[in-house]
């Protein structure tokens, strides 16, 4: 069974190149407009680097999981799910999972070309890496529980951004601060403990909020 | 042989919806048992597939129950949910994917077709004719095609209640046959069927019941 | 919808007509001696003058914002468990209450920050905080407001405002944090002025009395809420025909 679920996921991915490069292009995109509009100057970057990188990455996160379940909902495959015998907290967990590995994955790889770019030293990306690899799959899962929350209504643009945004703080907050930490000298440790206790949080719920999530909005 | 004892009684009293304030159907009484065939008839807007819904246990009912061998159909022990299998007018079909893999894909969701089911997803392909179809993308099939794709699932199901909704919306007549004669089958062993349509294609068919529904 | 919900919300429209005059009349004259006692009785600060008084609208908001949004929390899930109809107009009404008091403990928080940090607004963690609550407000008024069928936006908001709830703690904790790291020179006490009981009388006073305002508030709203609900039925055209 499980597989099979992989299978289908990887094959509508692979199908369609664009949903793993479109994510990466968007995030090198808004990351470049930052030099553009503040000015190159290297002190200033070394000092809103990891904001600059957040931002990104919630930006990206929002625009790839804006409309996860649209298309299944409009195709009525959400109402099979809901009609089934079998568990479907599998699937949304095995959908969580790949939707991650390929709108945040591709960025975390690249991070290096990002630090090349920004000049980070060797230290900080490595934890602006681990922030991503433990932050972004809690942006991620919090992003696609506001695509369930607004999967009843026919037009929902900006809506889930605007309803799920502060709830991206203290993933935000924590990350960031890591990073601001470990340029200044500072242990960062704290930090990531943090963080990786928010993703076990968040995690291993989310399948059981987003099937009663759908069965809400499927009941119109 | 364990499925041919399993006997299945479903009723449903007074069943009322509303939706958004709006009454959809009112006070709906439906008695069925194995072997039975119900035909919800009626127009545009009359709330069949609504009413589809609440037996499938997605659509909640403001009034009235629906009871499968006298358990609440929303209660925790209700063996319903392994019963059924639902199809929406709309066909669960995953545009990207082609007709095999959607069958696959649906198998994951139904336990009774069981693991390493190749054979059978041919046999049901083939059974609605579109096996010679199998590695077409279903964005690239006719609209007859997606629906016979999605009723292949039927035949692949081991499902005691088959809940359908507006299957025969672009269907020839030939594929109509075998359809019926699926069905004829299903009764036979046992099954129950509930299909809401807006044409009566019932008449070789045995043990009808009608549910006539007007709109509000 | 069953009849003794149906009892339950006619029973409260009905009974608490009366009761929501008396109470919105007494919390308006019970805020005014509130007023006069904060600002005239109670003695000067002797660190911040007379500014600190706005503390006695400030503090009690802010207190409000709180409460209504755990109130607001809980009732959704009382009503996403237990079904109670009465929770959910509640659950739903608490929104623009707890977001009016939020706005008004920012505004009160940023013309106190003029005198005491010379600039209206500073990023501090509980002007931030507050802020952020304000934003969880008005996501959860957009999102019922963006439904057409208001059953299902009780349902959808209701398990929002939970989450919500859940996630308070931890926005709140973390916002102290982010204060801590790039704590400014700026950073004063407000909620524990040098505290002396005839200064903290008032303030719990008007605690209360912003608790009552609630009160008197939540009847009205649950009572517009109760009608726009049973608008069509028909107890509510035999009321209004009587």
């Amino acid at each position: 069974m499980i597989n099979i679920l992989i299978k289908k996921e990887l094959s509508l991915y692979f199908r369609n190149l664009n949903n793993i490069f479109l994510p990466l292009i968007f995030f090198f995109l808004i990351i470049s407009i930052f030099p553009l509009v503040l000015g190159p100057e290297k002190t200033l970057f070394n000092k809103i680097i990891p904001g600059v990188i957040w931002i990104t990455a919630i930006l990206t996160t929002l625009l790839t999981s804006n409309n996860f379940f649209k298309e299944d909902f409009n195709a009525g495959i959400i109402e099979t799910y809901l009609t089934s015998d079998v568990s479907i907290e599998i699937v949304l967990f095995i959908r969580i999972i790949v939707c991650w590995i390929f709108t945040c994955l591709p960025i975390v790889i690249f991070i290096p070309i990002v630090s090349i770019l920004f000049d980070i030293t060797f230290q900080s990306s490595i934890v602006i890496l681990l922030t991503l690899v433990i932050g972004t799959p809690i942006l991620i899962s919090i992003g696609i529980f506001g695509s369930a929350l607004t999967l009843g209504l026919a037009k929902n643009n900006i809506l889930t951004p605007v309803i799920i945004i502060p709830f991206y703080i203290p993933v935000l907050i924590f990350s960031a601060s890591a990073i601001q930490s470990v340029s200044a000298g500072l242990p960062y440790d704290m930090q990531i403990y943090i963080l990786a206790s928010l993703l076990t949080l968040v995690l291993p719920t989310m399948p059981y909020l987003l099937k009663y999530t759908l069965e809400i909005s499927i009941n119109n | 042989m364990d499925d041919a004892l399993n006997k299945i009684e479903i009723s449903v009293n007074s069943a009322t919806c509303y939706k958004n304030n709006n009454l959809i159907f009112e006070d709906i009484n439906i008695e069925l048992k194995n072997g039975d065939f119900m035909l919800i008839i009626g127009p545009n807007g009359c709330g069949k597939t609504t009413l589809i819904k609440s037996l499938c246990g997605i659509q909640k009912l403001e009034f009235g129950n629906i009871l499968i061998n006298n358990l609440d159909i929303h209660s925790k022990n209700s063996e319903y949910i392994e019963n059924i299998i639902y199809l929406g007018h709309k066909n669960s079909l995953n545009n990207d994917l082609s007709v095999q893999e959607n069958l696959e894909y649906l198998s994951v969701f139904d336990s009774s077709v069981g693991s390493n089911n190749f054979d059978k997803i041919k046999n049901a392909m083939d059974y609605f004719n579109i096996y010679k179809y199998k590695d077409y993308m279903i964005s690239d099939l006719s609209e007859g095609n997606r629906k016979r794709t999605s009723l292949a699932r039927l035949v692949l199901s081991k499902k005691k209640i088959w809940l359908l909704d507006e299957p025969l919306s672009f269907l020839d007549n030939n594929i109509l046959d075998s359809f019926v004669s699926l069905i004829k089958r299903h009764q036979a062993n046992d099954g129950i069927v509930i299909v809401s349509t807006h044409y009566d294609f019932s008449k070789s068919i045995s043990n009808v019941k009608y549910l006539k529904m007007e709109t509000k | 919808m069953n009849i003794s919900k149906i009892a339950n919300l006619k029973f409260f429209y009905t009974k608490t007509q009366r009761i929501s005059i008396y109470l919105s009349f007494s919390t308006f004259v019970l805020f005014c001696i509130g007023i006069y006692w904060g600002l005239f009785i109670a003695p000067e600060d002797y660190l911040q003058g007379n500014s600190y008084r706005i503390m006695y609208v400030h503090v009690p908001a802010a207190w409000l914002s709180l409460q209504t949004y755990m109130i607001m929390a809980v009732t959704a899930f009382i009503a996403l468990v237990w079904k109670i109809k009465i929770m959910e107009i509640i659950s739903i009404q608490c929104a623009p209450i707890g977001a009016f008091f939020t706005i008004i403990a920012l505004v009160t928080g940023m013309i106190w920050g003029k005198p005491t940090w010379g600039t209206y607004w500073v990023w501090d963690a509980r002007l931030t905080s507050e802020l952020i609550l304000l934003f969880l407000y008005i996501g959860v008024i957009v999102l019922y407001s963006s439904f057409v069928d208001k059953r299902q936006a009780i349902k959808i908001t209701s398990l929002l405002s939970i989450i919500g709830l859940i996630n308070i703690p931890i926005i709140h904790y973390s916002v102290e944090w982010w204060n801590t790291l790039h704590q400014g020179p700026t950073v004063t006490k407000f909620d524990k002025p040098s505290a002396h009981i005839t200064m903290l009388l008032p303030l719990l006073y008007m605690f209360i009395v912003f608790n009552l305002y609630f009160l008197a508030v939540m009847i009205q709203r649950i009572r517009l809420g109760i009608y726009i609900r049973e608008k069509n039925s028909k107890w509510m055209e035999d009321l209004s025909n009587d």
